[in-house]
Formats: C-alpha cells, sequence, structure tokens
C-alpha cells in the first residue's frame, strides 16, 4: 500500500507536469484558432486526443504482461532521462544561459507564422491550421502521457497519475476557453523546475528498485532524492548565476 | 513526416547528447554490477546516488562554459 508521501508526489507531479505541456498546446491552439479559424484548430486538437486515446488504448494493456522489475527498470531509465533534461535545461533557464520560455512571444510567432502561411485548403477546410493544432496537441499528449507512466507505472498508480494530468488539462483548458490568451504569468520555469527534480527522483528510486536496491525507508527515500537533486540545482544556479550576470 | 516525428520523440528523452550517454552510462556499469552480484544493493544505490547528480552538474557545467566561450 503506497503512502502518503508517494501519493502526494506523484500526484503533485504528474499535474504539475501535465499543466506545462498543456500550457504550451493551448498557445499554440489559440494561435490556430485567432489566425485560421476555430475550426481547424478545434478539429485538429480532437484528432489529436482521439489519436492519443487510441494509442494509449492500444499500448496501455501491454504494460500490465510486463514484468514490474522490467517494467520499473524502463520506465526509470526514460524518467531519468526525461527528468534530468528537464532539469538541466530549467537551471540553464534560471541563470540565463537559455532564454526562459516565454508564453507570449511563442504565441506571436506562432500567430504571425501562421497568418503568413499560405492556405492549403480541400474540402473548405484549412488542413495547415488543423496539421498545426493536431501536431502540437499529439506532441504534448504524448509527454503527458509518459508523464503519466513514469510517476505511476512504478508503484500501480497509474489512475491517481491520470487523475492529476487529467485535473491540469480541464484547469488549463477552462482557463484558455474563458481568456482566449495564452497563460503567459504561469511561473513555467519554476514548475518545470520542480517537476525536473521530482521526475528525476522518481527516475533515481525506479532504477535503483529494479536492480534489487532495497531503498532505506521505503518510499520516503524519494523525498531524500528530492532534497538530493534540489540542493544540487540550486547549487549549480548559486555558483552561475553571478558569472551569467557579469557576462550579460 | 514519421522522420520528424521520431526525432521529436527522440527529442523528449535527449537534448545534451552527452548527459544522455552518462546516464546510459552509469545505468549500464550499476546493472551490470547487479547481474553479476558484484556489488552489494547499498553500493548500487550510492553509485545512482552520486553519479546521476554528478552527470547533471558536470552537463549544466559545460554548457555554462560553452556560453561564455561563445561570449
Amino acid at each position: 500500500m503506497p503512502n502518503l508521501t508517494t501519493i502526494i508526489s506523484v500526484a503533485g507531479a504528474s499535474f504539475a507536469a501535465s499543466f506545462v505541456e498543456a500550457v504550451e498546446a493551448l498557445t499554440v491552439v489559440l494561435a490556430v484558432g485567432l489566425a485560421r479559424g476555430w475550426r481547424p484548430a478545434l478539429t485538429g486538437a480532437s484528432a489529436a486526443l482521439l489519436a492519443l486515446a487510441l494509442i494509449v488504448a492500444v499500448l496501455g494493456p501491454l504494460m500490465s504482461v510486463v514484468p514490474i522489475r522490467g517494467l520499473q527498470f524502463v520506465v526509470g531509465v526514460l524518467t531519468l532521462l526525461f527528468g534530468l533534461r528537464w532539469l538541466r535545461k530549467a537551471i540553464l533557464r534560471a541563470v540565463g544561459i537559455i532564454a526562459l520560455h516565454n508564453e507570449d512571444a511563442a504565441f506571436a510567432r506562432e500567430t504571425r507564422e501562421l497568418s503568413e502561411a499560405g492556405r492549403r485548403e480541400a474540402y473548405g477546410f484549412d488542413w495547415v491550421g488543423g496539421a498545426t493544432a493536431f501536431k502540437i496537441v499529439l506532441m504534448e499528449g504524448i509527454e503527458v502521457a509518459f508523464i503519466v507512466i513514469a510517476v505511476g507505472a512504478g508503484r500501480g498508480l497509474l489512475g491517481l497519475a491520470s487523475a492529476g494530468a487529467l485535473a491540469a488539462c480541464v484547469v488549463v483548458a477552462a482557463i484558455g476557453a474563458a481568456v482566449h490568451r495564452p497563460l503567459a504569468r504561469v511561473p513555467e520555469n519554476a514548475l518545470k523546475f520542480a517537476v525536473g527534480v521530482m521526475l528525476s527522483s522518481f527516475g533515481l528510486f525506479w532504477t535503483g528498485e529494479s536492480l534489487g536496491v532495497g531503498w532505506p525507508g521505503g518510499d520516503a527515500a524519494i523525498l531524500a532524492f528530492i532534497v538530493l537533486f534540489l540542493a544540487v540545482a540550486l547549487g549549480l544556479v548559486a555558483l552561475l548565476k553571478p558569472r551569467a550576470a557579469a557576462l550579460a | 513526416m514519421i522522420a520528424t516525428a521520431v526525432k521529436e520523440l527522440i527529442g523528449l528523452f535527449v537534448d545534451d547528447e552527452l548527459l544522455a550517454a552518462a546516464i546510459l552510462v552509469v545505468v549500464a556499469l550499476v546493472s551490470a554490477l547487479a547481474f553479476f552480484g558484484a556489488a552489494p544493493g547499498w553500493v548500487i544505490g550510492l553509485v545512482l546516488a552520486l553519479a546521476l547528480p554528478a552527470a547533471l552538474a558536470a552537463s549544466v557545467l559545460r554548457s555554462a562554459r560553452r556560453a561564455v566561450r561563445s561570449e
């Protein structure tokens, strides 16, 4: 039976990571809607959600036939690659070595490019707009699906992780539908920083457990790994920020 | 179209190739130790817990050095 630490960290990590991905998808879907019309935007997004549901429906049951140790190992290693990649980027953004992701700028760029792109209509449908919405929702959706597997599969908490992700997507979609603007005030890098720390910790935990490591404290070791990665990440930011500021 | 999709899918996991390679080398090393029973579990755990944050730090510092050189 998973303890409260595991439950909170699984649902929290899944919600926060999915929130970031949903915000990125929303920015492009809004750009398509305003630049090319809502029909291609919503059709493309809906088609991507359908494709995603099909992928999950086909691949999901396969997970139950994979031995738990093998699943933990594969998910653990992929989560390490995914989480440390996010954390590295978040550190470099926090320091100022790479630019912060700006939803307003991304929205303006997408809207401009989509307005300038030629119309390729067939059967009265704008395929450029539809394909753009389809691609972003599918790619961000695949990331969300992976995050759900990454944080939930190792402990059989896929339902909880899915609920966290679904809640994030519903919240972002509802806000997007209400304000019709990209969610630029979401502290995206802080969220990515936190999620990178959590995913890296989960990855370390699953990988070790799959190799027979009996972590002291069981699931509570994940908290120790969160502290470890957070300390390393914040230490790197503290070390590099003055140098980056001196260069600017 | 498919090539682009595959590239983007790989891009979800690999950004800095050296960081990805370092992670895979560490995992391969500890897997070999575990498979051959060459080290107790706590050693494998310790290696993972030390080597992975170290790989992250090395990758970030390398990117920072590169940024300084390009200024």
